[in-house]
């Protein structure tokens, strides 16, 4: 059933997409479980931040990152 | 008493044919002007108070079957109050026709944030419904009812949307307003119960 290919991601500019601030401690995999209950879709939100995230393991406290 | 005189009789119905032909033309103008007026409103009237131009339209054709008949009197008679009914009905149609139009440029004026703002909810919906489809768990608080229900849901309001889209496209703001507002309440709900926080 898990499928890490990419789905219809809403634009960076979607006002509805949910963010999630950063907070310490948090990985993008402790996120995706959070949201999706799934840690292994982390790269879900990794795509939908290409913007302002360059490596999925480095993510800093107080980043806002859509949550698609 | 003497009986009246063979000529007197005829006098007398000739004065009365008379009098009688003297009210037709009047009565036949009146009538036509009656219709005229009528037919000059009759678009706007039929839509914005149908209900009263059915009862004009029904004193209209009692003049016109008095006309019919020769009853020219009744006719003259009944003429102010057919064209007193048929100003009400021309006021009532018209100020009923400025605030179909008041609350339409009013609706265009919603129509303009909406339009944008929904498409992108569903957008939000599909994207989180899509990602939800691959989780081997539910995250917590959403259930699979409650995906299921988005799933189905997210078709629906892309129809939904597209009929309020296409009333835009056809001047009619506010059914597309009130299409519209349906869609946002629905998504609003859907975000709410897959623990998506809107706007």
């Amino acid at each position: 059933m898990a499928d890490d290919k990419s789905t219809t991601t809403p634009p960076s500019n979607n006002p509805y997409t949910q963010i999630h601030v950063v907070q310490s401690g948090d990985t993008l995999s402790k996120i995706a479980q959070k949201y999706y209950g799934d840690a292994s879709l982390y790269t879900q939100i990794f795509q939908a931040n290409r913007d302002v995230l360059s490596d999925p393991n480095k993510i800093s406290p107080g980043q806002k990152l859509r949550i698609p | 008493m003497k009986k009246p005189s063979l000529w007197v009789l005829v006098m007398l119905a000739a004065v009365l044919v008379a009098a009688c032909q003297n009210q037709r033309a009047p009565a036949e103008q009146a009538v036509a002007a009656a219709e005229s007026a009528l037919t000059n409103i009759r678009d706007m009237a039929t839509r914005y108070a149908p209900d009263q131009l059915q009862a004009v339209e029904a004193q209209l054709n009692s003049a016109k079957d008095s006309l019919a008949k020769g009853d020219y009197k009744a006719v003259l008679a009944g003429m102010p109050a057919l064209q007193s009914a048929i100003n009400s009905l021309k006021d009532t149609a018209t100020a009923k026709q400025q605030e179909v139009d008041a609350a339409n440029a009013k609706a265009k004026d919603a129509w303009g944030p909406m339009s944008s703002d929904v498409p992108k909810m569903v957008d939000a919906i599909q994207s989180r419904v899509d990602i939800l489809s691959k989780s081997h768990h539910l995250p917590k608080g959403v259930t699979k009812d409650s995906l299921a229900a988005a799933k189905s849901s997210v078709d629906s309001m892309k129809s939904a949307w597209g009929a309020a889209a296409n009333a835009a496209t056809s001047g009619d703001y506010n059914t597309a307003v009130s299409k519209g507002q349906a869609v946002r309440d629905q998504a609003s709900q859907i975000m709410q119960s897959l623990g998506m926080k809107s706007g």
